[in-house]
């Protein structure tokens, strides 16, 4: 389960610096950089490039080591202040001599005045630090001292460090199976946040809450936390996904199958190429969701890239579902039956036994034009001790459910399926065509609005004058498309 | 022994002999009483504080709770059972690993599933589901809820209604009463769409009624068209699906149409 959410954020290639004279620590000289850009975006309440620091953590991350870190501590702390002694000791204290030299250099840099944001930061950095190393303890620890300082900073440019924080946070918590312990401070931080108008780190908090609860299959009460918290645009794209992700889930359990595939399926196509993870979890439920709904996932969603062996034995469900032999399903899910487990998606599995069913009876009724209810019993292999009687009151309530188009002779025996009618005398094939043209308009509509120009870009090719006049067309556009999507909804 | 504990005790003597008698208006009086006591308690939920008696209390007030649910079944109130059932389960959940596992907890468990599927919730029959552990589906009394919820979903009816001789706890015989009930108009409306007609004979057997009175008593009441015509019953099949389709539905068209040409403009 870890592996689905630990979405790594695409590497970013560290913009190497020309000037870079310390070749000793290259590493060292990166965080000093990043250490400027967090001052800088401090400075000018950027939140931009807070953004871009923390992303350009993430691209250095498999590079940290214990001695830069610690002598990154003394370069962006003032040392022997409060956080620099917490934070040194949850360092290992190996390659002592190493570490020595690096604080003398850093010592005559020490004089600049460290921002909150800095202090933030640097918490951030040991933790992940921490969990690569897998120094769980440590980390917890760690990242309880971070959150219980975060309490007393409200800046909107440590909102972003902050939603990272809570992450690890609850990651390492997770990696020490204590989930349940963090869940009443992090719902204490999600109202917080709430009250703050802190968006990011209300959705992070949000999901990681409804992480919490889905660990421990408690969806009364994921569902209920999540139909009741605050909804808005989503801020950053792996959040959004996770929730679409958890959303499915709950929808799935709580039967809203329609829902549930359409939150699968964003989920999964949203996720960033690198989350082949948690893009493999998603397919997973989305290919129960779609056999619970009575479609067959094509062949080309097994056969994705990366995922091949993960969704074997989804695929060799589906062609027992596909085939509608209830024999063969069973030995499918009797031979992948640790792998269900392991998935948690045993009880869906178990829920699936009635489309087989259907299927096979679909299949009898399209065959047959008239069949006998003892023949239909075989045919599906019911074992039971009455195999008419069950047959008759499955026929019928497929026929009342629509799976089928028959009738029933009581008095004989038989189950008669009507003719086929020619579907293109009805309105199916115009509603297929809209919902299409509805998706491509939609898809059109949103990437406009998700259009975003950075503005110098077309300095020097057009006046200024002329920019004033795109510009305020485009806002018209925008405007316009709000107003519209007002009317039709 | 603590003075308060031991005054609950007693209290819960008297009430588990009344229940056993079942003297219903004792019960609740006491119950009622009972409950009251309970709050006082400071460990048990939503409280949970560390007292030194925390664990007697809690295993008292578990105790309690499950008889209350008992007594609800008892007295065929399903709000008091829903009610009871909600303060009980704290207790299983959040405190069982400080408990030892009470021997009521699978019947109760599966008692909750089963009301779940009467009253025709499935959504949460299947949240509740989810939070029992595989051990626990394999318990006789949790199994025979799971495996009629299957049969029901199925629509083999007749298996849920066979399940109502081997139920694994007499607390369930009540519910299943009213299962088989809602298993009647299920049967029902699966007939009215799946045949032409009936004879009465048959429909009688299939609708799991008595005499050919009660029949007719039945259909009068929640099926007043259909048809009885000499020993057959007739389903009125409505057949206004078919028709529907050879009209155009031209407002909603219109609308599609206009909608197209809008955002179509706006992207030339």
């Amino acid at each position: 389960m870890t592996q689905d959410v630990e979405m790594k954020e695409q590497q970013v290639v560290a913009a190497a610096p020309s000037n870079s004279t310390s070749s000793a620590t290259p590493v060292l000289q990166h965080l000093k950089e990043i250490a400027a850009l967090i001052e800088t975006g401090a400075y000018a309440r950027e939140v931009r490039r807070i953004l871009r620091a923390v992303r350009l953590t993430i691209a250095l991350r498999r590079k940290l080591k214990a001695s830069v870190i610690s002598s990154f501590l003394g370069f962006a702390l003032a040392p022997g202040s409060e956080a620099h002694s917490r934070l040194t000791s949850y360092l290992p204290k190996d390659d002592q001599s190493d570490m020595e030299v690096d604080t003398a250099a850093s010592a005559t840099q020490a004089t600049v005045k460290h921002s909150s944001e800095l202090e933030i930061y640097c918490y951030l950095l040991v933790l992940i630090f921490l969990i690569d190393q897998k120094k769980y303890s440590e980390a917890k620890a760690c990242s309880s001292a971070s959150i219980a300082r975060l309490k007393n900073l409200n800046r909107r440019t440590i909102d972003v460090l902050a939603s990272r924080l809570y992450f690890y946070y609850s990651l390492s918590y997770e990696l020490t199976d204590d989930l349940a312990e963090i869940r009443g401070n992090l719902l204490a931080l999600h109202r917080v946040a709430t009250l703050r108008h802190d968006e990011l780190g209300q959705e992070t908090l949000l999901n990681l809450l409804l992480r919490n609860y889905l660990h421990y299959n408690l969806y009364d009460q994921a569902e209920k936390l999540r139909s009741k918290a605050p909804r808005f645009e989503a801020h950053s794209n792996q959040q959004f996904c996770r929730y679409l992700f958890y959303l499915g889930k709950i929808r799935t359990i709580q039967l809203e199958y329609t829902d549930a595939k359409e939150s699968l399926l964003q989920a999964a196509r949203k996720a960033p190429v690198a989350a082949l993870g948690f893009r493999v979890q998603c397919n997973k439920w989305a290919v129960i969701v779609r056999l619970l709904l009575g479609e067959i996932p094509e062949r080309t969603v097994f056969m994705q890239k990366g995922m091949e062996k993960a969704l074997r034995p989804y695929f060799e469900l589906t062609n027992a579902v596909r085939i509608g032999d209830l024999e063969l399903f069973k030995t499918v899910a009797e031979k992948f039956s640790t792998t269900f487990s392991s998935d948690r998606t045993n009880n869906l599995i178990v829920r699936l036994r009635h489309n087989v069913i259907r299927t096979g009876l679909r299949n009898i009724s399209i065959s047959y034009s008239r069949i006998s209810l003892a023949d239909v019993a075989k045919k599906l292999r019911l074992d039971s001790p009455n195999p008419v009687a069950d047959a008759e009151s499955i026929v019928s309530k497929a026929i009342r459910d629509g799976a089928i188009d028959a009738t029933l002779d009581h008095a004989n025996g038989w189950m008669v399926s009507k003719e086929t009618g020619d579907i293109y005398s009805t309105n199916e094939p115009q509603q297929a065509f809209n919902s299409r043209i509805a998706f491509c308009l939609n898809m059109h509509n949103e990437a406009v609005r998700a259009l975003r120009f950075p503005p110098n870009s077309h300095k020097e090719k057009e006046s200024a004058e002329k920019r004033r006049e795109r510009q305020q067309q485009e806002q018209e556009l925008a405007k316009h498309i709000a107003e519209e999507d007002e009317d039709d909804f | 022994m603590d003075p308060k504990v031991t005054e609950v005790s007693q209290l819960f003597e008297r009430f588990k002999a009344a229940l056993v008698r079942n003297d219903f208006d004792t019960c609740s009086k006491l119950l009622s009483q009972l409950k009251i006591l309970l709050i006082e308690f400071k460990s048990l939920p939503p409280l949970f504080a560390e007292t030194p008696n925390a664990v007697q209390e809690l295993t008292l007030a578990r105790d309690i709770y499950e008889h209350a649910v008992v007594l609800s079944v008892k007295m065929e109130d399903q709000d008091a059972f829903e009610r009871d059932f909600f303060q009980l389960k704290p207790y299983y959940t959040d405190v069982g690993n400080r408990l030892p596992q009470s021997p009521q907890e699978y019947p109760i468990l599966g008692l909750n599933l089963l009301r779940l599927l009467v009253q025709n919730r499935i959504a949460e029959f299947h949240t509740e589901l989810e939070l029992l552990s595989a051990n626990a589906l394999e318990n006789p009394c949790i199994k025979h809820a799971v495996e009629l919820e299957q049969s029901f979903m199925e629509g083999a009816y007749n298996r849920v209604l066979t399940a109502r001789q081997t139920v694994p706890h007499e607390t369930y015989v009540y519910f299943m009463d009213l299962l088989a009930r809602t298993v009647r108009d299920e049967i029902a409306g699966c007939s009215e769409k799946a045949y032409d007609s009936l004879k009465v004979e048959d429909a009688r057997q299939m609708l799991l009624l008595s005499s050919d009175k009660e029949l007719f008593e039945y259909i009068k009441e929640e099926h007043p068209e259909w048809e009885v015509k000499n020993g057959w019953l007739v389903f009125n099949k409505a057949k206004e699906s078919a028709a529907s389709c050879k009209e155009i539905p031209s407002l909603q068209l219109i609308n599609q149409t206009l909608s197209y040409a809008r955002e179509l403009e706006r992207i030339v």
